[in-house]
Parts: structure tokens; sequence; C-alpha cells
């Protein structure tokens, strides 16, 4: 199909108008040289003539005939011509039958036709000549033909057939060339993409390792679809991990009700099973809730809700709030805010955050260890840091928290869903901050607030500890 | 009798509805669509209305917006399964008193519309009093009798909350929202424990209780009979 269709491409078309702009160059070029030899020989025959005249004429009478007959001697190519004339024009020496008539005496070298004397030289030949009378009133005319810018001009005609003809077909037939090759790739390219858009993600572009174009653009789209293959085949895994997280307390749910229906013989009996049912089915809820949370929040942007938010005093209240929790566990709460800090963000997404972190910290912290909060400036922004004498993550387990409903082992009996540190993160990246979970042993969470004004106040040191 | 208007698309959800407020006493008039509920709301003149957010043919918002350009100050809550923070926000700007997102358990409904029915007047007075507990807002003192009670300023803001809604289910859901302005429920037992320690305070050894915990619903502040 694309046989035909080269004629219409964008690329033909191209190819064969440089051949064109380029023929028309080569001529004007060509023309340009030729004018230009053509002018320049004309000038050179014109000087050999007029010195050779003057030669002629310098001479005394006697010795005119003899210096005609030898000048043309000399000449092997046959390109001179020379002749002396009585007054009425009648031949005395030279190589011409005669006076040529259109010739003017004691004039400026012109252009005449000329005969050859005795010889069967074909036609007359048309030279550049010029006559003098002498102070005998003789004549004498000295010419030279100027037929060698026919033969350059023959040579530059030639040239063009040879050289410029093929040359503009070649332009052509690779511009055609070219276009097809576009063609195919662009027909390729779509092939496979119909094969991607049909759902088989693993395809990818043909890609030849060479820097050309195609393969640059190949490159990209492929990385690009290796990209989208990872985030597709982890929202499918996504998927498989929600309805296996919502399983095991419909599972508990639905077995708490069928039991309360077949072997419950009192009220109470029916009550404790339908709460049992009722926590499978809140529990369910909680994580669909999560999830509608983190999505929200993934799918947000920087936005109009954005305002200036004192991070220092948004701290001071989570620990507040804490303070009571801690101590209730015999956890000791520790507070030290080193820097004033103005964030541009969402008040309220950065409150849950950072009362997912405290939280976690608190849970996780067996009784009697403690919690470290504190604010202070570094190299790259503000950091935020709430470290806890608890488990901890293991250096494996840094990037799996992440992971929507990661659960570490330790963790599986403390009550959750798995889903709050990914919480954080989203807003952490929603605020273009950065998260930073340092391994164990000990429970290290950092944000860093990148491009905030810190402003220190060394008075406002320990203003809260517990 | 309190007459409780609900407009809300689906059948069953309104019919649970409204079997759990017959029951605690209301007389409840339901709408399966928000132009008849609308009409309702001018007829009959409601003393709470529960409105779903998304109704065939209308939202729930158009509606409250059109009760309140009729200078309708009937309080409102709207009941919603859109769950995201904005949507809250905007709910409650655009003239709903309450906002419950879907699913929600009925016990939290019912202590919501009978918060809206019982706010609280916008008093001047700057003492506070429930039984024998006295609480000076300008002071910031709390007594109960003559025993002088020391309260964190967090257990303030709870204690007046409390006192301002005295013989009220206030749920933990409520309390989150509008003592400690969360827009979430976080995992750990915060109120609990805030309310044990105010509770611990309140209520000495030797002394009645005042604070009573309803289990699996959340709390009420009772003057001693």
């Amino acid at each position: 199909m694309y046989q035909l269709q080269f004629l219409h491409s964008n690329t033909f078309r191209w190819a064969f108008a440089v051949a064109g702009l380029f023929a028309t160059f080569v001529v004007v070029l060509f023309g340009f040289i030729y004018f230009n030899i053509d002018d320049y020989l004309v000038a050179r025959s014109d000087h050999m003539i007029a010195t050779q005249t003057d030669f002629f004429v310098s001479l005394p009478f006697d010795r005119e005939v003899g210096a005609i007959e030898d000048h043309l001697r000399e000449d092997s190519r046959g390109v001179q011509f020379a002749g002396l004339f009585d007054p009425q024009g009648k031949r005395l020496a030279g190589n011409l039958e005669r006076l040529p008539a259109e010739i003017r005496v004691d004039a400026p070298i012109q252009t005449v036709r000329v005969t050859w004397l005795n010889r069967g030289q074909s036609g007359d030949p048309l030279i550049r000549a010029m006559a003098r009378r002498l102070e005998n009133g003789n004549i004498v005319l000295v010419g030279r033909a100027v037929d060698e810018t026919l033969e350059i001009s023959h040579v530059v005609g030639e040239a063009l057939a040879f050289g410029l003809m093929p040359a503009f077909f070649l332009c052509l037939v690779a511009g055609a060339w070219l276009s097809v090759r576009t063609q195919k790739r662009v027909e390729e390219v779509n092939q496979r993409v119909q094969r991607i858009v049909a759902g088989d993600l693993r395809e990818r572009l043909p890609y030849r390792n060479v820097d050309e174009p195609f393969s640059r653009l190949a490159a990209i789209v492929n990385g690009m679809l290796n990209e989208m293959e990872t985030m597709i085949n982890a929202l499918a895994g996504v998927g498989n991990d929600i309805a296996h997280e919502l399983r095991t307390p419909l599972t508990r749910a639905r077995l708490a009700l069928e039991r309360g229906r077949s072997k419950a013989t009192t009220l109470e009996q029916l009550q404790e099973s339908t709460d049992k049912a009722l926590g499978g089915i809140d529990q369910s809820l909680a994580i669909v809730t999560a999830l509608l949370r983190l999505a929200d929040i993934e799918n947000s942007r920087r936005s109009a809700a954005f305002s200036s938010v004192a991070f220092d005093d948004l701290l001071r209240e989570v620990c507040d709030i804490y303070e009571p929790i801690a101590e209730d566990k015999q956890i000791q709460l520790s507070v030290a805010i080193e820097a004033k800090l103005e964030v541009c963000g969402d008040r309220d997404l950065l409150f849950e955050a950072i009362v997912n972190i405290v939280d976690n910290a608190i849970k996780f912290t067996p009784e009697g260890g403690r919690v470290d909060i504190e604010l202070a400036p570094g190299d790259r922004g503000a950091v935020m840091r709430v470290r806890d004498t608890g488990p901890g993550i293991s250096q494996q387990e840094t990037e799996a928290v992440l992971r929507r409903f990661y659960r570490s082992d330790k963790m599986r009996n403390t009550p959750g869903v798995g889903l709050g540190l990914n919480l954080v993160a989203a807003i952490v990246k929603l605020h273009g901050f950065q998260l930073v979970i340092h391994p164990g042993p000990g429970g290290q969470v950092e944000i860093i607030c990148f491009q905030q004004q810190v402003s220190e106040r060394r008075s406002e040191q320990l203003v809260l500890s517990g | 009798m309190t007459k409780v208007l609900l407009i809300e698309d689906d059948g069953e959800t309104a019919e649970e509805i409204s079997a759990e407020l017959i029951d605690r006493g209301f007389d409840v008039e339901w709408s399966s669509n928000g132009i008849e509920g609308l009409d309702k709301a001018r007829a009959m003149r409601p003393d709470a209305m529960i409105v779903d957010r998304l109704l065939p043919g209308i939202d729930g918002l158009t509606i409250i917006d059109a009760l309140r350009k009729d200078q309708v100050r009937t309080p409102v809550l709207v009941l919603s399964a859109l769950g995201a923070v904005n949507d809250r926000v905007r709910g409650l700007r655009m003239g709903g008193d309450d906002y419950l997102t879907k699913p929600f358990a009925v016990v939290e409904l019912v202590a919501r519309i009978e918060a809206l029915l019982r706010r609280p007047s916008e008093t001047r007075e700057t003492i506070l009093r429930v039984g024998q507990l006295e609480l000076d807002l300008i002071e910031r003192t709390a007594k109960r009798d003559e025993r002088k009670i020391d309260l964190l300023p967090r257990e303030f803001r709870l204690l007046e909350y409390m006192m301002r809604r005295s013989d009220q289910l206030l749920t933990r859901a409520m309390l989150l929202e509008e003592v400690w302005n969360y827009k979430f429920v976080p995992t750990t037992n915060l109120v609990d424990v805030h309310m044990g320690r105010v509770r611990h305070k309140v209520d000495q050894p030797g002394e009645a209780p005042m604070i009573h915990n309803v289990r699996g619903a959340g709390f009420i502040l009772r003057a001693l009979s």
C-alpha cells in the first residue's frame, strides 16, 4: 500500500524540492563558470591580437610579409589569422583569401567572419580580429579563432548531462527510498502499538542500537512502556491485595453470624456473635475508607486549599494530644523543636501525616520505651524526626513498608489497616517533601521539608518535654 | 413530637433509619426524591432534616441551599457516600449543619440528630453549670462542689464541650471532630485515653459518677439527680 503512497509523503516531497534546488544551483554555477571563462579567453585573445598588431605595424615595410609568414608558421593549432592587403584590399600575404568586408580599419577588436586561403577548411570561421592601416596605405589584419569557447560550452553541457541528471535522479530515488522506509517503520510501529492497545503489555517498539531518530524515539517510548507495565502490574497486584485484605474480616464476620444463628440460645450469645460480626464489617469498611482517602490524596494536586501552616505548632499540638496516651503506656515522649517552620500546605493533611507517624511510633514501642520527636534545621530543609525504641524497620523492609497493606510479621497482632505509611507517603509527596524511613533497630522516620524558610530561634529549644 | 424529615433515595437505608428514629420517639417523614422532599420541607416545617447528598435529579446540597434562601433555619444532617475532606467542607459550607459519611452506625446518626436538635444556645454566660460541676470560662477553672479540678487545656476543652451538651450521647467521632478538630479517625483509642483522664478528675473515688460510658457508642455527661 505504501509503495505508491510515498509520492505524497513529506519525505519524498522534500527530496524532490531539494533535488530541484540542487539542479538549479548547479546550472547557475556552470553558467557562471562558462561565461567567466569565455570572457577571460576573449580578453586574452584580444590582448594577444593587439600586441601582435602593434608588432607588425612597427616593422619596416619590407619585413612585413616575412614576419607574417613566420607568425603563421609558428601556429601549430591553426587558430591564428593574419593578412597583409594593399589599399584596394588585395591580398599580399597571410592565410586569408581577402580582407573581410565587415571589418573596419583602425577600429577596436571586433568579431568577424573570415575566409581561409586556398584551404578546404570547413566553413568560414568566426574570429576576433583587428585591422590597421600602415603608413604606405597597406592594411595589416591580425585575428584569432575563438571557437575554444564553443568547445568549453560543449564540455560544460556534457558535464551537466553526465553529472547533473544522474545526481538529480539519485536524489529522487533516495527521497523515495527514505520515504518508503519511514512509512514501513511507521507501519511496523503502528502494528506493535495496536498489539499493545489490544492488551499485550510486553510488546515493545522495534529498536536498533544506532543513533537515529526512530531508534531514539523507540527507546523513549519503550522506557515509558516499561514504567507503565510495572505500574499496571502493581495496580493489578493492589486489586488482589485489596480483595485479600477484605476477605479476612468478612470471613470473620460471616463465621460469627453463622455461629450465632445456629448456636446461640440466649439473647446475650446472639448479641456477642453479632458484635463480632460488626467488628469484622467495620474493619472492612475501615480498609475501604482508607483506600478511598489514599486515592483521593494521591490524585489531588497542590491546590488552592494550600496555605501557610505553622509546622512547629502542628507538631506541638500532636504531642499535646499524644502525651497522655504515651504516659498510659509508660512511654516517655520528648519533644525538641529547634526551628520555627512555616510551610505551604494543607493543615489537616499535614496534621494527619504527623499523627500517623507519632501514632505508629507509640503503637510499636513497648512499655517503658521512649519516643523522641524533633524538628531541626537540616542541610536540605527542616527535618521532622520521630524516633522510638520499638523494633524499628529492618533494612529489607524499608521499601516494603510503603507497599499497600504491608505489615511486618512482628506487627501482625497490632490492630491497624496497613495503609498508614502509604497515607503519610502520599501526603508528603503531595507537599513536595521527602519521607525517609531509616532501618532499625529502633524506629526512625523523617520528613524533610524542602525549600522552606527556617528561622532558628534558640530561645524556643525544648519547649515541651514529657 | 419531634418531626424529622428524611430525604434518602435508597429504600432500605431509609427504612432502617426511620425504624431507629421512631423507636427513639421521633416522628419521621420520608421522601425518596429531592423535589418532593423540598416541597415537604416547606410544607411540614420539620424540626430537623436528614438529607442524602446524591439524590436522583437533584443534589442534596441544592435542596439545603434553596431552603436557606427561603430563610428556613431547620438544622440539617447531610449524608454522603463521598468521604473526601473537601466534600465535607463543601457540605458544611453550603448550609449543612453536620456531615456524616456513609457507611455509618445508626447510633452515630441518632446521636448527631439529637445534638442538632438540642444545639446549645449561644449564651453569653461565662460560667457553665451541670449539677455540682462548674466551669469558669474566663478563669479557666473547674470545680465539683467545692473541690477544685485541675485540667490541662485540652481536657478543659473536652469538659466544656460535654457540659454544653450534657445528657446527650457524644460519639467518639463527634468528639474527635469538635474537640480535637480531626477530619479522620486515628487507630489509637485517643478519645478513650483523654476521656479516662477527665473522668478520673471529675469522678473521684466515692463520688457518684457523672461521666458515663455507653458501650460501643460514646459518652454522656449527666447531672446527678
